[in-house]
């Protein structure tokens, strides 16, 4: 290839990288500043003097550390409930021979149609009937039921690709089937468990509408309530609200960069082959 | 009219007014337990537990939309709440804190699964029929007479909330809708006074336009904010309050001309430019602050943001004025009238008494803190106090002074018609801000929702 | 492909929990839901049953349903648009580079971020010139005065404003999927080709394109799925405003049910919304199990 084509491909490369790291960045520099830098609304500005303060009033006034220990309490749950039961669903459709294999699966694709908003009335109705209201299971139920469509499906095409030899011997060793799932299957479907992960990590992270409909105790409210109610209401102090972003932000961005090489692996693994 | 909790104000010192620690409250009531095993034994009172001090373990959520710390009306239910467990230690008052938009569709759901907190917030007349209608709230005429709490609210302001000669809530405040003015503003444009017609309204908006000032701050992404302004027009051509009363009677159509003259009047600003640019992508806090940051000189709002005008840059340089006549019709002395959001008690609420009892002592209280944090302008109940020797800025003094002028006035625009037709109407105002159409069209648009959604 | 032949029981222990929770938390609510949108209910009196009343003031009486049906296809049509664009880049990165996972991962990151962060961002870069919007400004400065405009409140240009907001959070997701579907495609099958003389673009017409069909449906049905649904982004930075120039279908439900008391009605529209993205995935499934039988 030619040394200009080689240049044209790199910066087709290279743009991406500023117009999708740059919120990032604009987030970190917005936090930094005073309310008058920040008003006058530049694009790209740093801050004369570094805002620390605006992390310490954040951090004080927003109740974060409380929000945050909700949050991974009920993420983590939901994810923990989410792979284990998706995965063995996903076995069953992807691996055992019986009739109504396809039929469980478009149901649980259709279920990816579904909006959220639509169910919140009837969701509120259930969950009053069985006494779950105004605990962390109001939203644990919800996220992994909302959460799995998408799991099963990445899963199933996951699993449908690994080669059943392996079964079979482990069969013939006289393993019985949850052994095999525990030792064998489990333990090859990580990468596609990692996207899973990922994915409902991020949707659950960042969603409020059921998390402030849901629970009404200020101990039990989770940290994108939390940052929602900080960005929305009427305080003055931009510096602040921006803190209470990067803050907020702070953990998916984390568990994202230590999982990330594991989501490419795993996100449509299998399914080209399948 | 609903976001009008949107007060901030100074970083009030919780100062010795902390000190008057709640004696008045006068409940003797110190055999309460506080092991948690009490809450197990609690049915077996629940019969005794009227007016009598009971030990009976009780938490009461108190839904509410005060979320920012900066405010005095969030340290206002903070303390209210923590003197009351002081005195009650069996009573737990849990605060749901929400901004205005999530408790709105939070007690929409709660209402829909007749699930409601045992207090929570609604807006006043139409907007919380359709609650009353559904006998979600309960009526609390009994607990009024308790204390003379009944007599320290001003005359009438009750009526908004009352159906059927039963209150159903009690008002956090009564406020006017006023214009705001930055002095030094319109110094620069060589304004002298605050105008007093429209047209002298349309002029100065040209001098401050000259001046490359933005004539009128708005944060029209919230569309009451339009409409709130927008009424007060309609006010001024109908030549007097009641314009939506006699749609609703019947008496009048909404292709009036009194209505079509009303949206003429609101275009003839739109196009002359009063309004920031981009006014409907703007939230109504984001539009207050172009006013308080000094880069607007004018605000047509509701006096709850007194305090959070005498905390904010512009402080001391902000006058106020009544809205102005509209072709020589009107009476500047009729205002736009705002009853506060209040406070309802669930009548399935499981402590029902209990719950009462805390909303007395709340509503009783309620004045008195609210003048020591400097959030007296609006206030629906009397106080004894006298603004100025509490160190009110002058702000605050000549809107307290406009409150005297009150002859009478309207109601919002959603607070007399239907949620429906609400809905239609906002959007109508809004689309004004962003293309110029033949006014008879809005006014039919109104009327066809009207009578669809009657 | 299924080989195991496991008693019922067992099938049961695997599927029962996973189906329970998921039939009774989404599938119930969304039955509840069809059935609401049959009544003439505003979610707290007594409720009447109008059949599919409801349906025909949708369809023949409601100003602001078609328009909002019209700019969510649109939408979806614009994100599904995005995806060849994607597959293009990703053969480019798969070609070009060993550790191609590194820049597919920071291409990735508005996808992680919350929907109010990304509100904030892009206000402020559509923001009018006066209060600093960097658009505008970049087009002053450039001397295109005459092409500044109010990005999010003129109602002809706002809803593409949003389009733009989406495309650009979504680039990164769906370049993964396809760029992952590009990796899993086995060397050999490239260097065999190599061999009978294809390569470059045109071992990407006889190989790339016939084997990524799968990968290219699962990200044609999420970004169809996903701009259907198109909710957070549009309440966050326009509220469907202004008069409506910006309501999305989810948008104009969730008004109706909450903000104009209207839950039936709420309920019919979501009615819709599941039907419409039913038929059409079931539409795109067919075309592209014609597409893959073609090729293999």
């Amino acid at each position: 290839m030619s040394k200009l084509k080689k240049g044209v491909v790199y910066l087709l490369f290279a743009i991406p990288v500023v117009t999708q790291l740059y919120p990032l960045l604009w987030l970190v520099l917005y936090s930094l500043k005073t309310n008058e830098e920040i008003m006058d609304g530049s694009f790209f500005s740093f801050p004369k003097s570094i805002q620390w303060h605006n992390y310490t009033e954040a951090y004080t006034s927003g109740s974060y550390l409380k929000y945050l220990t909700n949050s991974v309490f009920v993420t983590g749950v939901t994810m923990i409930f989410v792979i284990l039961l998706a995965s063995m669903a996903a076995y069953a459709i992807s691996r055992f021979r019986w009739k109504y294999g396809n039929l469980v699966m478009t149901i649980f694709l259709m279920g990816m149609m579904i909006p959220m908003q639509a169910t919140l009335l009837p969701l509120m109705i259930i969950f009053k009937n069985i006494h779950v209201l105004n605990t962390h299971w109001s939203l644990i139920l919800p996220y992994v039921a909302f959460s799995t469509p998408i799991a099963v499906f990445i899963l199933t095409g996951f699993m449908k690709a690994i080669p059943h030899e392996i079964e079979e011997s482990a069969f013939i060793d006289g393993a019985n089937i949850y052994r095999i799932f525990r030792s064998i299957i489990l333990p090859v479907s990580v990468p596609p468990v990692m996207t899973v992960c990922i994915l409902t990590f991020i949707n659950i992270w960042n969603e409020y509408i059921l998390a402030a409909t849901f629970i009404s105790s200020e101990k039990l409210k989770t940290l994108p309530f939390g940052v929602y109610t900080f960005v929305s209401q009427y305080s003055v102090n931009y510096g602040n609200i921006g803190a209470f972003l990067v803050m907020g932000a702070l953990p998916v961005i984390l568990i994202y960069f230590f999982l990330s090489n594991q989501i490419t692996k795993g996100m449509v693994a299998g399914a080209v082959k399948g | 009219m609903d976001k009008k909790r949107v007060k901030q104000s100074v970083t009030l010192a919780l100062s010795a007014a902390m000190a008057l620690s709640l004696a008045a409250c006068g409940n003797s009531n110190n055999n309460a337990n506080t092991s948690t095993n009490e809450a197990t034994k609690a049915p077996d009172n629940a019969a005794a537990a009227t007016t009598a001090p009971s030990d009976k373990k009780v938490t009461i959520t108190f839904q509410n939309i005060y979320p920012d710390p900066a405010t005095p009306a969030y340290k206002m239910i903070h303390e209210l709440s923590d003197e009351y467990h002081k005195a009650h230690p069996n009573v737990t008052i849990e605060l749901d804190t929400l901004n205005t938009d999530q408790q709105k569709v939070k007690l929409k759901t709660q209402a829909a699964s007749k699930e409601i907190p045992d207090i929570t917030i609604v807006n006043p007349a139409a907007q919380m029929k359709p609650f009353v209608d559904a006998g979600l709230f309960s009526p609390l005429n009994d607990m009024l007479d308790q204390n003379g709490l009944k007599d320290t609210y001003q005359a009438g302001l009750l009526d908004y909330y009352s159906f059927d000669n039963n209150v159903y809530a009690l008002p956090d405040g009564n406020n006017i809708e006023v214009v705001y003015y930055n002095k030094d503003l319109f110094a620069q444009a060589g304004i002298a006074a605050p105008p007093t017609t429209f047209d002298e309204l349309l002029q100065d908006v040209k001098l401050l336009k000259d001046k490359g000032i933005t004539p009128l701050a708005i944060g029209e992404k919230d569309s009451w904010t339009g409409s709130f302004l927008f009424m007060n027009i309609l006010l001024r051509t109908n030549g007097g309050p009641g314009f939506l009363k006699d749609v609703v009677d019947g008496k009048k159509t909404f292709e009036d001309p009194a209505f079509v003259e009303a949206v003429d009047a609101f275009q003839k600003l739109v196009a002359a430019g009063a309004f920031p640019d981009g006014a409907t992508s703007i939230d109504a806090n984001a539009g207050g602050n172009i006013f308080k940051s000094g880069k607007a000189a004018m605000w047509v709002i509701g006096t709850w943001e007194t305090g959070a005008i005498d905390a904010s840059s512009v402080a001391g340089k902000v006058g106020a004025f009544q809205f102005p006549t509209v072709d020589g019709k009107g009476d500047p002395n009729e205002f736009m009238l705002a009853p506060g959001s209040a406070f309802a008690v669930s009548a399935n609420s499981e402590h029902l008494q209990e719950t009462k009892d805390f909303l007395n002592f709340f509503a009783s209280s309620y004045p008195k803190k609210q003048f020591e944090l400097k959030n007296a302008v609006g206030l629906g109940q009397k106080v004894d106090g006298d603004l100025k020797a509490a160190g009110y800025s002058d702000l605050a003094i000549t809107v307290a002074g406009l409150f005297n002028q009150v002859k009478g006035g309207d109601l919002s625009f959603d607070n007399t018609m239907n949620p429906a037709t609400s809905q239609v109407h906002l959007s109508s105002i809004q689309n004004l801000f962003v293309q110029k159409v033949d006014s008879a069209s809005v006014a039919k648009e109104h009327q066809t929702a009207f009578e669809a959604n009657k | 492909m299924k080989v195991l032949k496991v008693p019922a029981r067992t099938i049961a222990v695997f599927i029962v929990p996973c189906l329970l929770l998921y039939v009774c938390l989404v599938f119930v609510p969304i039955l509840v839901s069809l059935y609401t949108g049959l009544l003439k209910w505003d979610g707290l009196t007594s409720a009447h049953f109008i059949g599919f009343g409801n349906f025909k003031e949708m369809f023949f009486h409601d100003p602001v349903f078609w328009p909002s049906v019209k700019r969510t296809l649109l939408y979806s049509v614009a994100s599904m648009l995005e995806i060849p664009l994607c597959l293009g880049m990703a053969i480019l990165l798969n070609r070009n580079l060993k550790k191609g996972n590194t820049l597919v991962s920071i291409y990735f990151t508005p996808v992680i971020l919350s929907v109010v962060i990304i509100g904030q961002l892009w206000k402020t870069i559509y923001n009018p010139a006066s209060m600093g919007g960097m658009l505008n400004g970049v087009l002053i400065s450039l001397g295109l005065d005459s092409w500044t405009h109010n990005w999010l409140t003129e109602p002809n240009i706002a809803m593409f404003a949003l389009y733009v907001v989406s495309l650009w959070q979504y680039f990164g997701y769906h370049l993964l999927i396809q760029y992952t579907g590009v990796q899993n495609i086995p060397d050999e099958l490239y260097e065999a080709a190599k061999i009978d003389g294809a390569d470059g673009f045109k071992a990407d017409r006889y190989i790339t394109l016939p084997l990524i069909v799968p990968i290219f449906k699962i990200s044609i049905i999420l970004a169809f799925i996903g701009s259907l649904q198109a909710f957070d982004l549009v309440m966050v930075m326009t509220a469907g405003g202004p008069a409506h120039a910006t309501d999305v279908i989810s948008t104009h439900m969730y008004n109706s049910s909450f903000m104009s008391f209207k839950y039936g009605y709420g309920s019919a529209i979501a009615t819709f919304l599941v039907v419409v993205c039913l038929v059409f995935t079931a539409f795109i499934n067919t075309i592209f199990n014609k597409l893959e039988r073609k090729y293999t």
